[in-house]
C-alpha cells in the first residue's frame, strides 16, 4: 500500500502540498466542507475525506481531521497555513496518535505562538527587539505598568493579545487615556477571540520595512536560512505582495539579519520550515517580530530564487531526512515578485467577492511565470472562506526585469464574474515608487491614485455582450 | 470656383458665397436618415462614407440634430459628440452641419434660455453650419440660438420654414427675412426651409427670386424633400433663380420622404449650365457605392408604405414625420384609417389650427390630433398637452389667424377664456440650476459628468443617464456594423463576426450554443478571441402578462380610471409624477404626465380621493393597461 500524506487545508495551498506530496510519490489525501464540494483541491487529491457540513469548523475540528487521517491510512499531515497550522493541540494530537505533523514539535509552536514566552526566548539569545513589556498584570496594576512603559518610550504604542497573530488582536495607541480605555476592551476581545485576555505592549515602529527570513531546520539542529523576503505592502496588515529578496540595498545588514534569523531559530529549538519576521525601521534599525511556525503564503518567492523546493523539504525533513544541502550551498538568483490575486474589490476597501462565479479564467504564460491557484472558469466562489484566487510568482534575473514580466502577466491575466486585485495590481506595476523599490508598510495609504483604474477595461467582452443579449433576445433590445 | 473648406471664417464664407458662379451642394445625410430610415443609419456607415464624402467636396454634411441627437443615444447608442469627433478626423476639410429646433434645440420642447446656450456651446465645437428653425416661423424663439452661434464664430443659417395655402404669399416671407436679418445682421445664410417638399418648382422659384431681388447679397440655401418625387424640380428652379446652396443625398440610400440624389441634380442643372462648385462626380458615385451593400440592413426601418406621396401637398406632413407616422400606424393598426386621417382629417386639422408649418413639434401636433379625431370619434376630445400648449400661445403667437373659438373650448374647457387669459402668451421658462442638475447627474450615474455628458443629460434627462449605462456596460458600440447592430433573430450556430473596437484592436467572436436552467436563466456561450465567455441572462417575464394587460380596451381603462385605478391608455414614458402617496387630489388634478411619439399627455384625476400608491418612476416603460396609480374615493 501507498504511504498517505492528509492535507488539512484548502484552496492554493492544499494543491500546492497535494502537488508536492504527489512528486514524492506518495498518495495526497484531501479533506474538504460542504461549501467546497466544488473546490479543485478534492478532484486532483488520489482521495478526499469529507468532514462536515462546514463552513470554517470541520476544517478546525482536530479530532474529525485525526480521525480522517486514521481511517484512510495516512501517515502524516501537512496542515499547510491558516486553520489548524499553527495550533500546538493539533500538533500535539497528531504526536499523541502517532502521525507524523509536518511542522515543528508543539511545543515549539507553544512557545513561539506565546509572543511573551517568544520574547523572552529571543531576548536571552539576544535577538534585537522592539521594546515592550511582558504579560500587563490585570486590573488597575496592569494599566499604571502601561502608563509606565509609555512614560519611558512614548506613543505610539500597540497594544497586542499575547495569543493574537495574522493581524488580528492588534490596536494602536497614541495617549495616557487611550491606553486607559482601550486595556480592558482589548482584553475582552481577546477573551473573546483566542479564549485568553492577557495583552502586552510594544513601542510602534512608525512605518517600517516588513523584512521576513526563511529559515530551515532539520532534526540534527542543523539550521539554513533561504534568505529575505520583504513583504512590507500590505493592506490592514494582510500581506498583498511579496519580494524575494529584500530591496534594501545594504547587504551586510541584510546577512546580519539573515544570521540573527538562524539564531533565534536555534534559541528556539526550531525544526522543519519557519519564518523570522522583522521590523526595519528608517534608520536601518531591525526589531525581531515573531516567528511562523508554518509554510507561508508567500514561500513561493524564496523558491523561486533559491531554486529549492520548500514544501518538498518540509516533507522529507518530517520524514526523518536531514537537510542535504550546506548555508554555502543556498545561491540567491535574481528576483521574485508574488501578487496574491484575490477575488475582492479594492475600491470599496477590499470587500470580499465571494458568492459569484468566474466566467472567464485566462492566465498568463511563459518565461518565468508561476502559478499557484485553484480556482477555474465556471467556478462559484464560496462566500465562507478567504478570498485568494490564485498567487502569481513572477522571476527574473534583474528586478527591472522582474517588473516588466509583472506588468506583461498582469496585463495578460483576465478573470471576470467576481472583481479581482488584478488591476489594482497593474497600477502597482507601473508606479514609480514600486518601480524603483521605494515601498514600506505606508505604501498603499502614501499612494490613494491607484485606486484609479476602469474596473471594465475589456472592451471585446463589453461588446461581447451585447451581441450575446442580441443573440439570446433575436433582436437588438436598445435599437427597437 | 474651389469648394470652401472648413475652418474658413463665417464671414468668408458669405463673401465666397455671394461670389459664386455656380452652386454649392450640401449633403444631408441626417435628413435622409430620419426621413427614409427612421434615424437609425449608424456611424458605422457614415464613416465607411466618410472618406468619399470628403473628397466629393459638399459644402457640408448635415449630420447631427433634428431628432438624431436623441436617436444616437436611445436607439443607436452612440455618443452624439463622439460621432462628430470621430468623423471630424475623417473628414477635416468638410464643413459638418446641424438642424437646430429653436428654443427646442434637439428635444421636442422648450428649453430655458442658459440650457440653450450651454448646449449650442458645447455642440458649436463641432458644428460649423448652424441650420435653425421655429415651426411658427417666430423670430425670437431662435435668438438666443444666433447669439451662441455667433459668439462661437460659426455660422448663422436661420430659415423660414415654407408652407403653401392662401396665406403663404412673397410679401409675408419677405417680412420674415426682415426679421431675422434686423436680429442676425447680414452675415448669414438664408434657409428656404421646405420640409414637406410642398409646392411646385414655379413655386419656389417665385419664393427665391423675389427674396433674391429683394436682398442680392443674400446667399440661399434651398432645403427640400423628395415626397412627391418632384424635389428636384423644385430645386432646379431654385437653383436658376438664384439659390447657391441646395439640399441632396447619396441616391444608393434615396428613399420617397428624403432628400433627392445628388448626382442627377448635378446632371440635370449641367447641362442647364450650372456647375456644381467643388463637386467631385466620381467621389460622389464612389461614397453611394461604398454603402450600397449595407442599405438591405436597414430594411426593417424603411417606410411600410413604398412609392411617392403626392397627395403631401394635401397632408403636408414633413419628410422626417412619414416615417415615424407610418409605423405608428402599423404598430397601432390603424394604418388602413391613414387616407381618412392624412386626406381628409389632416388638411382639416391643418386649416382649423392656423395653417401654421407643419415641423417639429407642430407637426406632431396637427398628426396626434388628427389621428385622435379619426380614431376617438370626437374632435378634439382627448386633446394633448401639447395642443393644450399651442393654443396657449406657448410656442409663440398664431402667424395667420386664430382657430375659431370652439375649438378653444373644446380643448380648454369652458372657461377657455379665462385660462387663456391667465395662463396665456409664449412661456417664459426660467433658467435651470446648471451646477444642481450636474450634481443630480453625477449621483445618477455614479461620476462627476463631463460637460459633454450634461449637455446630452439636459437635453434627455432619462435616456442620456440610460445611455451612459448602457456604454459603462456595452462598451463604444458604434464599431459594430448594421449586420450585427440590427440582427434579428440572433445568429448562426458558429457564426463568426469580427470587427475592430475602438482602440483599433480587432477581434474575433464567435457565437456558440445557449442553455436555459431550471430557474430560466440562460446562458450564451461565446468565442471572444479564442476564448469561451459565458453571458448570463434572467428569465424574460412571461409573455402572456404583457399580452393581457395591452388587451385592455380603452373604455375598460376608462371605467378603472372612474373608480381610482389609473392605467395607462396608451403605450409611451412616463415624463412626470405629479403627486405622492397620501397626497389629496380633486377631479382634474394632473396626476401624471406621458410621452409617446414626442407628444406629453397629461393622467387626469376623475375623482376626489386620497393617492394610496404610485406604482410607477419618472423614466418609466407602461403599455396600455399597465398601473400608474391608484386613488381611493373620499367618502
Amino acid at each position: 500500500m501507498k504511504t498517505k500524506i492528509l492535507v488539512a487545508n484548502r484552496g492554493e495551498i492544499a494543491i500546492r502540498l497535494i502537488r508536492a506530496i504527489q512528486e514524492l510519490k506518495y498518495h495526497a489525501v484531501a479533506v474538504y466542507e460542504s461549501p467546497d464540494k466544488d473546490s479543485r483541491h478534492i478532484r486532483i487529491a488520489d482521495e478526499a475525506i469529507w468532514l462536515g457540513k462546514g463552513p470554517r469548523c470541520d476544517y478546525l475540528d482536530i479530532s474529525k481531521i485525526i480521525k480522517a487521517a486514521k481511517k484512510t491510512g495516512a501517515i502524516a499531515i501537512h496542515p499547510g497555513y491558516g486553520f489548524l497550522a499553527e495550533n500546538p493541540d493539533f500538533a500535539k494530537a497528531c504526536e499523541d496518535e502517532g502521525l507524523i505533523f509536518i511542522g515543528p514539535p508543539s511545543e515549539v509552536i507553544s512557545n513561539l505562538g506565546n509572543k511573551v514566552i517568544a520574547r523572552k526566548i529571543m531576548a536571552e539569545a539576544g535577538i534585537p527587539m522592539v521594546p515592550g513589556t511582558d504579560n500587563l498584570p490585570p486590573g488597575e496594576e496592569g494599566v499604571a505598568a502601561a502608563l509606565a512603559f509609555a512614560a519611558e518610550f512614548k506613543y505610539p504604542i500597540m497594544l497586542k493579545a499575547t495569543c493574537g497573530g495574522g493581524g488580528r488582536g492588534i490596536r494602536l495607541i497614541n495617549s495616557d487615556q487611550q491606553m486607559r480605555e482601550e486595556i480592558p476592551v482589548a482584553r475582552a476581545e481577546a477573551q473573546a477571540a483566542f479564549n485568553d485576555d492577557r495583552v502586552y505592549l510594544e513601542k510602534v515602529v512608525v512605518e517600517p520595512k516588513h523584512v521576513e527570513v526563511q529559515i530551515m531546520a532539520d532534526s540534527d539542529g542543523k539550521t539554513v536560512h533561504l534568505g529575505t523576503r520583504d513583504c512590507s505592502i500590505q493592506r490592514r496588515n494582510q500581506k498583498l505582495i511579496e519580494i524575494a529578496p529584500s530591496m534594501i540595498g545594504d547587504q551586510g545588514l541584510l546577512d546580519t539579519i539573515c544570521e540573527t534569523a538562524v539564531k533565534a531559530a536555534r534559541a528556539a529549538n526550531y525544526f522543519n520550515a519557519g519564518t523570522v519576521e522583522f521590523l526595519i525601521d528608517k534608520d536601518f534599525n531591525y526589531y525581531f517580530m515573531e516567528i511562523n511556525t508554518r509554510v507561508q503564503v508567500e514561500h513561493t518567492v524564496t523558491e523561486m530564487i533559491t531554486g529549492i523546493d520548500i514544501v518538498r523539504t518540509q516533507i522529507k525533513l518530517a520524514m526523518g531526512k536531514k537537510l542535504s544541502f550546506e548555508q554555502k550551498d543556498i545561491q540567491m538568483r535574481g528576483h521574485a515578485i508574488e501578487m496574491r490575486i484575490n477575488a475582492e474589490d479594492p475600491k470599496a476597501d477590499f470587500m470580499p467577492e465571494g458568492g459569484k462565479t468566474v466566467t472567464v479564467y485566462r492566465s498568463p504564460g511563459g518565461y518565468g511565470v508561476r502559478l499557484d491557484g485553484f480556482v477555474y472558469q465556471g467556478y462559484t466562489i464560496p462566500q465562507v472562506y478567504d478570498s485568494l484566487l490564485v498567487k502569481m510568482t513572477v522571476h527574473g534575473y534583474t528586478w527591472n526585469e522582474t517588473v516588466d514580466r509583472l506588468r506583461r502577466c498582469l496585463q495578460n491575466f483576465v478573470i471576470t464574474g467576481p472583481k479581482t486585485t488584478i488591476p489594482f495590481y497593474l497600477n502597482i506595476a507601473k508606479d514609480a515608487d514600486f518601480i524603483s523599490g521605494n515601498f514600506d508598510t505606508s505604501y498603499l495609504d502614501k499612494h490613494p491614485e491607484l485606486f484609479n483604474y476602469d474596473d471594465n477595461a475589456n472592451e471585446a467582452s463589453k461588446l461581447s455582450n451585447l451581441i450575446a443579449e442580441i443573440h439570446h433576445r433575436g433582436y437588438n433590445p436598445y435599437a427597437a | 470656383m474651389e469648394r470652401i473648406v472648413q475652418g474658413t471664417p463665417p464671414a468668408e464664407v458669405v463673401a465666397k458665397l455671394q461670389k459664386a458662379n455656380g452652386y454649392y451642394i450640401t449633403n444631408t445625410a441626417r435628413d435622409l436618415s430620419q426621413s427614409d430610415y427612421k434615424n437609425r443609419i449608424l456611424l458605422h456607415t457614415d464613416l465607411l462614407a466618410a472618406d468619399a464624402r470628403e473628397r466629393a467636396g459638399y459644402f457640408s454634411l448635415e449630420i447631427t440634430g433634428g431628432a438624431s441627437v436623441h436617436v444616437d443615444i436611445l436607439r443607436k447608442q452612440v455618443d452624439p459628440f463622439l460621432k462628430l469627433e470621430i468623423l471630424r478626423e475623417k473628414m477635416p476639410h468638410t464643413m459638418f452641419q446641424t438642424l437646430c429646433r429653436g428654443v427646442n434645440l434637439f428635444g421636442y420642447r422648450p428649453y430655458p434660455q442658459n440650457i440653450i446656450r450651454f448646449t449650442v456651446k458645447e455642440f458649436a465645437k463641432y458644428v460649423d453650419v448652424w441650420r435653425t428653425f421655429d415651426f411658427m416661423n417666430y423670430v425670437p424663439n431662435m435668438q438666443a440660438v444666433f447669439e451662441e452661434v455667433g459668439k462661437a464664430g460659426k455660422i448663422n443659417e436661420p430659415c423660414i420654414c415654407f408652407s403653401t395655402g392662401p396665406e403663404h404669399t412673397d410679401e409675408y416671407y419677405l417680412k420674415k427675412v426682415r426679421e431675422i436679418l434686423d436680429v442676425t445682421g447680414e452675415e448669414i445664410i438664408l434657409c428656404i426651409k421646405n420640409h414637406g417638399g410642398l409646392g411646385t418648382p414655379q413655386r419656389i422659384g417665385q419664393l427665391v427670386n423675389t427674396i433674391r431681388q429683394k436682398h442680392p447679397d443674400l446667399p440661399i440655401h434651398y432645403h427640400g424633400h423628395n415626397t412627391d418625387g418632384n424635389d428636384i424640380g423644385r430645386i432646379v428652379a431654385a437653383v436658376l433663380n438664384g439659390a447657391t446652396i441646395v439640399d441632396a443625398s447619396d441616391h444608393s440610400f434615396t428613399g420617397f420622404y428624403g432628400p433627392p440624389p445628388i448626382l442627377t441634380i448635378v446632371q440635370t442643372l449641367k447641362d442647364l449650365g450650372h456647375t456644381a462648385i467643388g463637386i467631385d462626380e466620381e467621389a460622389v458615385i464612389e461614397s453611394s457605392d461604398v454603402i450600397r451593400d449595407e442599405r438591405q440592413y436597414y430594411a426593417d426601418f424603411e417606410s411600410q408604405i413604398k412609392g411617392f406621396q403626392p397627395t403631401v401637398q394635401i397632408h403636408k406632413l414633413p419628410g422626417g414625420a412619414m416615417g415615424s407616422s407610418l409605423e405608428q400606424a402599423v404598430k397601432g393598426g390603424f394604418l388602413d384609417r391613414m387616407p381618412d386621417i392624412l386626406h381628409k382629417e389632416l388638411p382639416r386639422v391643418q386649416k382649423e389650427l392656423g395653417n401654421y408649418w407643419s415641423v417639429t413639434p407642430g407637426s406632431q401636433i396637427l398628426w396626434t390630433t388628427a389621428v385622435s379625431n379619426v380614431l376617438g370619434g370626437e374632435r378634439y376630445g382627448n386633446p394633448s398637452g401639447d395642443l393644450r400648449n399651442l393654443l396657449l400661445g406657448k410656442y409663440g403667437p398664431f402667424p395667420f389667424y386664430e382657430p375659431d373659438a370652439w375649438i378653444y373650448e373644446k380643448v380648454l374647457g369652458e372657461d377657455w377664456k379665462t385660462v387663456l387669459a391667465e395662463q396665456g402668451g409664449v412661456e417664459d421658462i426660467g433658467d435651470m440650476d446648471i451646477e444642481k442638475e450636474k450634481a443630480t447627474l453625477a449621483e445618477r450615474i455614479g461620476e462627476d459628468p463631463t460637460d459633454q455628458q450634461l449637455t446630452l443629460y439636459l437635453q434627455h434627462p432619462n435616456d442620456a443617464v440610460e445611455f451612459f449605462k448602457f456604454q459603462a456596460k456595452f462598451g463604444q458600440v458604434h464599431v459594430l456594423p448594421p449586420s450585427i447592430f440590427f440582427r434579428k433573430g440572433g445568429f448562426d450556430p458558429s457564426e463568426t463576426l469580427i470587427f475592430t473596437d475602438y482602440t483599433g484592436k480587432e477581434h474575433i467572436v464567435e457565437v456558440g450554443p445557449s442553455s436555459v436552467s431550471e430557474s430560466g436563466e440562460t446562458s450564451v456561450y461565446i468565442n471572444v478571441d479564442h476564448y469561451q465567455r459565458v453571458y448570463n441572462f434572467e428569465p424574460d417575464v412571461p409573455e402572456g402578462a404583457v399580452a393581457k394587460a395591452s388587451a385592455m380596451s380603452k373604455e375598460e381603462i376608462m371605467v378603472l380610471a372612474k373608480a381610482g385605478d389609473m392605467r395607462a391608455p396608451f403605450s409611451g414614458n412616463i415624463c412626470d409624477v405629479c403627486v405622492e402617496e397620501g397626497q389629496q387630489v380633486t377631479k382634474g388634478d394632473k396626476l401624471a404626465v406621458m410621452e409617446a411619439m414626442k407628444m406629453q399627455t397629461p393622467i387626469s384625476c376623475e375623482m376626489t380621493g386620497i393617492v394610496t400608491s404610485v406604482f410607477v418612476k419618472v423614466g418609466g416603460s407602461l403599455q396600455p393597461g399597465d398601473k400608474i396609480l391608484r386613488i381611493d374615493k373620499d367618502e
